[in-house]
Formats: structure tokens, sequence, C-alpha cells
């Protein structure tokens, strides 16, 4: 029992970060892609019909934390309190301004995703002790480069090739955050750590070549798992979770049912949404 | 103010933020898909327009409804780690719901019902937004019976210093969830009803020439109001006997905020009952467009059912100090190990972010409301409205 939660919280945060992942970079590049007003549209217009569904995942990983792992949820978040204040106050300020952009919002809105990406970093590498400045720097560009793949893949003409020529920037710097981050993890000498590096670059490397064959969906699926790698990190390298943080079988098991029935409703239904995006270009 | 004070003002005023939008989400998103379900089932184009324009003010409103319930959550394990560490097996299972649920369910049924405007097939399409209706409901439900339990703790046993869930079912059962829950619902179809009547009389003040559009809105909005209220009041008052069994002390040592709370929502509950049941016979001939004098007092009236909800929540929630868990954990005790600093830092940043984009949001509501049913995607309000 304990083991289906600790894999359903694993599920949903890296859910998070392979969606709201690409939401993030997409915001650091709508000014970069986006030269001019009809183009910044362009580049919204790809993102917003996923933007909701993204954004979600966070809120239940949260919620799965808050009620099966009670005393990790509140250790983790108090004792990185101004993290996670600074990191929330770039998510509301990214979320609203997404969803109620007018071309003056744009200041919230790529300052809101720069703020919530180098947030994750900082709380990563916290994590997993490494230096703060390194991961502060790295989660950004692993989220920007998935945001540009994104782009590639759903837009097309100029911005396309706009959004390929940042990717192919952004790749050697991925690479190099990679290789940073196992070198300095310091504390953390878990093999697990080290296959999840070499797995990282195997996929820096994938989501470059995919990206000149012009496989775009494919080169998607790599950033995505790239983004995601961090989360395992954490599950796998450390013993954050452990059952003692755990909430008692006779509250996961009252959660079981509901996740039984709504997790697989919801990734049919998110199916949905992509299906009926690619089918409507 | 010392940190307590602090971490709760922060708590009160994200919670409030959060209710503000909550509220008329819920009421709205009830009245969209009832005007969908017309549409779908009529052949009148009208119903489908309705259901555009209201749908988008919808929209526009859940917007910081999503960013605020973001912070609300993640304010639990920042701010009351105690709550957590002690309740969080029982506390956190209703929460744990709403969020699984509830919240998940309804923002991936919504982003689907947005997009799949004019693409989707019909029936699927109405049957989105009425499971976009339900889950906002479950999320309603949910929240109150985690509510409810910090009321009246039901279904734990106390092992090792931690509360463990021993059953579910009183949980359910908790006297002070169900009618509060509904009470709570009504409130939403109120503020939802009178947000249609409000705004459609502000266009007919201004002479629109979509008469039979607005007509039709402000006739829902009279309705749903008129109906609601009764319901609202009658579950209002059923909760006074069980706040007397069980938490005799909300009366006793009630307060200038609290009672001050009571009172205008007792008062604007019954000026609402009693004005919108007087309207509702001058819907006749349009006697009440004809008239002219009660759409000015529509369109003032649209902030009541939010002051009265804030009143409401005030009274629930201050009435019970100091408690957290009522007789089981202390606010005092619950509070994280975090500087008085740190909080201070967070409450600025939080309350100043979300009155800048809580008026951003109103207006952007109000200046797509007095648009009204006009589609110009030249300047689209929002990005996620051309879609619509």
């Amino acid at each position: 029992m304990e083991g289906v939660w600790v894999a359903l919280l694993a599920f949903l945060t890296c859910g998070y970060f392979a969606l709201a992942g690409f939401d993030y970079g997409v915001g650091v590049l709508l000014r970069l892609v986006g030269r001019d007003e009809p183009a910044r549209r362009a580049v919204l217009r790809a993102v917003t019909p996923f933007f909701l569904g993204n954004e979600v995942w966070l809120v239940a990983a949260v919620g799965v934390l808050f009620g099966a792992f009670p005393r990790l949820e509140g250790e983790l978040l108090s004792s990185q309190h101004t993290v996670f204040a600074v990191l929330l106050a770039g998510l509301v300020c990214f979320t609203v301004a997404v969803q109620l952009r007018s071309p003056g919002w744009d200041v919230l809105l790529v300052g809101g995703a720069v703020v919530v990406a180098v947030a994750w970093g900082v709380l990563l590498g916290r994590v997993l002790g490494g230096p703060l400045v390194l991961w502060g720097a790295g989660m950004p560009v692993l989220f920007t480069l998935h945001g540009a793949v994104f782009l590639a893949w759903r837009l097309s003409g100029e911005l396309r090739e706009r959004a390929r020529r940042i990717a192919g920037y952004l790749v050697p710097a991925a690479a190099v955050f990679v290789v940073a981050a196992v070198v300095t993890a310091g504390s953390v000498s878990a093999p697990v750590f080290g296959v999840t590096a070499v797995a990282a670059l195997g996929l820096v490397g994938a989501t470059w070549t995919a990206l000149r064959a012009e496989r775009y969906r494919a080169a998607f699926g790599c950033s995505a798992v790239l983004c995601a790698l961090p989360v395992l990190g954490v599950f796998g390298a450390r013993s954050v979770v452990t059952v003692s943080v755990m909430a008692d079988v006779s509250t996961l098991r009252v959660l079981t049912w509901a996740a039984v029935v709504v997790v697989p409703l919801v990734l049919v239904f998110q199916w949905a949404t992509w299906r009926m995006s690619r089918a409507a270009r | 103010m010392d940190a307590l004070g602090l971490a709760r003002l922060q708590f009160a005023t994200t919670t409030s933020f959060h209710f503000l939008f909550v509220l008329l989400t819920l009421g709205l998103v009830t009245s969209v898909a009832v005007m969908q379900t017309r549409a779908t089932l009529s052949a009148d184009p009208v119903h489908a327009r309705m259901t555009r324009f209201w749908g988008r003010l919808y929209v526009v409103n859940y917007a910081l409804g999503i960013a605020t319930g973001i912070v609300m959550e993640f304010q639990f394990g920042l701010n009351w780690s105690g709550l957590s560490t002690v309740a969080g097996d029982v506390f956190g299972a209703p929460l744990a719901l709403e969020t699984l649920v509830a919240f998940f369910l309804e923002s991936t049924f919504l982003g689907l019902w947005i997009f799949g405007w004019d693409r989707l097939n019909k029936w699927v399409h109405l049957a989105l937004i009425w499971l976009v209706t339900l889950t906002a409901f479950a999320s309603a439900f949910w929240i109150m019976m985690a509510n409810a339990f910090l009321q009246h703790p039901a279904g734990h046993e106390l092992r090792d210093g931690v509360l463990r869930l021993v059953d579910f079912s009183a949980l359910v059962a908790n006297p002070t969830f169900g009618t509060a829950f509904l009470h709570v619902c009504f409130a939403s179809l109120t503020a939802g009803g009178v947000f249609l009547t409000g705004v459609s009389a502000y266009h007919f003040i201004r002479r629109t020439t979509e008469v039979d559009f607005f007509r039709r809105s402000l006739r829902l909005g009279v309705v749903l109001t008129a109906l609601a209220t009764p319901m609202l009041i009658g579950f209002g008052f059923g909760q006074f006997p069980i706040v007397q069994r069980y938490q005799p002390d909300k009366f006793d040592t009630v307060g200038a905020v609290d009672g001050a709370g009571l009172g205008f929502m007792i008062q604007i509950g019954f000026v609402l009952l009693l004005v919108s049941w007087l309207t509702v016979p001058l819907l006749v001939r349009d006697w009440v467009v004809r008239l002219r004098f009660p759409l000015y007092l529509m369109v003032v009236g649209i902030p009541l059912p939010f002051v009265a909800a804030i009143g409401g929540w005030l009274f629930r929630e201050v009435g019970r100090q100091p408690w957290l868990v009522q007789g089981v954990l202390t606010t005092q005790d619950a509070m994280s190990h975090v500087s008085r600093d740190q909080l201070l830092v967070s409450f600025i940043a939080f309350t100043g972010v979300f009155a800048v984009l809580a008026v951003a949001d109103w207006v952007l509501i109000a200046r797509l409301a007095r648009r009204g049913p006009v589609s110009s995607d030249a300047a689209p309000v929002s990005p996620l409205v051309p879609a619509l």
C-alpha cells in the first residue's frame, strides 16, 4: 500500500515537471520567439489548450503529499518557507498572466516563469545537496529547452525556425548542467544518481538528434522526460520518503479508491485534449 | 503584530480572496450549464450566444480561483505544519480527495470544454460543462468536510500523539458538515444569480439593443436568486442549533469582527430574499425594465452576496479560536517554526500580488461584461477567451 502511494506521488510530480515544464519554458521564450504581437499570440495559442491541465498536476501532487505524506508535507514546506513563498508568488503571477494577458502583462508572465523555474532549481539543489547557483541556473535551462522543443513542434514557418535555433543553443548548456550537477552532487553518492545522470545526458543528445531530423514529437518526449528526471533523482537517491512520514493505512485505503478512479480519468481526458488540438491543426 | 497574528492574517486574507472567486465560479458555472442545456435542446441561437458570453466571464473569473487555490493548498504546510503533523491523517484525507476528485478533474474538463468549442460533438460538449459543474461542487463538498473536522473533530483516535483515521463515514456524517455545505452551495447560486441580474440590468440601463438576450439573462438571474435565497436562509439558520450544541463558545465569545460578519450576512440574506421575490412578479411584461429604478438597485447589489459570504466565513472561523482543531489542537501549537520576518515578507508579497491581480481580474470582468455579447477577436480580453 505505501509503495503504491510513493509511486503515485512520484508519478504526479514527474507529470507536473514534464508538462508544466514547457509552460514555463514557453513563458521564458514568449518575447524571444515572439518578436511582435501577432507572433506572441501564436506562441501563447500553442500552449493555452494544455495550460489548465498542466498546472493542475502540481495541485494533485501537493494534495497527495498532504493526504498521504502529512509529516513530510509540513516538514518540507515549512523548512523551505522563503523559497516556496517566492515560487508561489511567481507561480500566481505566471498563471494569471497567461490566462488574462494583454501586452502590458508580459513582465509578469516572463518574470513569473523565470522565478518559478529558478525556485524549483533552488529547491531541487537543496534537497539533492548541490550548489544552489548551478541548480538555480540549470532548471530554467531545462525548462526553456523543453519549451523551445514544444514550440518547434507546435508552430510553423519562421517561428518554428526561431524556436529550433534557440533549442540548439540550449542543448550544450543543458549537457553542461547535467554533468556539473552529477560532479557536484556532494553527499548524494547513490548509484541511482549516476544512472539518472547518464540517462539525462542521453536524453539531451536524443533531443538534439530528433530536432535535427525534424522528428518533433520524439524530441518533445525526450525533453519532457529530461525535465522529470531530477524528480526521479530525488525519489531515488535520497531516503526522503519513508513510511514514518506517511499516513496510516486507514487513510491510504480511502484515498486509494479515489486515485484508482480519478488518475485514469484525468489521463484519458488530457490525452483527448492533446488529440483534439492536433486534429484542429 | 506577532508571528501568530501574521500567520492568521495571511490565512484569512488568502482564503477571503479565494472565496470571492470560487463563490462566483460555482454560481456562474451552474448558470452556464443551464444555458448550454437550453442551447443544445433549442433551435434559438440566443441560448448559444448566452452560453458564450457568460462562459467567457466565468473563465476569466476562474483564472484567479485557480491561482489563489494553489496558494491556499501550500499554505497549510508552509505556515501550519503542526496541523499536518498532528491531524494530517484525518484532515488531509478530504483535502487530498478535493485535489484529486475535484480540482484535478475540474481543470481537465474545463480545458477540454474551452478548446472543444465548435470542435466536439454538442452532446459531448454539454456533458463536459455539467462535469465541470459537478466537480466544482465536489470541491466545495470535500473542503467543507475538511473544515467541519476542524469545527467538530470526528472519526479519529489519538495514537502516539498523532490523530489516526478510524471511521471515514464519521467525517461524512459530521453534524457541522452537511448543513454548512448546502448553505455554501446556495450562497454561491445566490451570488451567481445576483451577478447575472446585475450585469443584465446594467445593459438595460444603457438601453441595450440585445433586448431578448438580456431579458432572458435577467430572468434566469432573478429566478435563480429567488429559488436559492430561501434555501440559503433555511440552511443558515439550520446551523444555529448545531453550533449551539457543539461549539457553544462561538456565541458566548462573539467579538466585533465575527459579530459584525454574522450580522451583515443575515441582513443581506433577508434583503436578497425579499427583493428577489418582489422582482419575480415584475418580470411579467418586463415591468422591471420599464420601471427602471429596480435596474439601478440590481447593479448596486452585485457585491452584496460576496460581503455576506465573507461575513459568514469570519463568524465560522474566528469564533473557534483559540482552537484550530476544536478541543484537540490550538492555533498556536499548529504554527510552523518560521520566523516572524519570514512570515511578514510572505504576507506582504502574497497580499500585494493578490490585491493587484484581483483588481486587474475584476477590471477585465467588468470590461467584458460591459462590452456585451459581441465577438471581437481583434483585441481579446484573455488568451483563453478567443477559443470560446
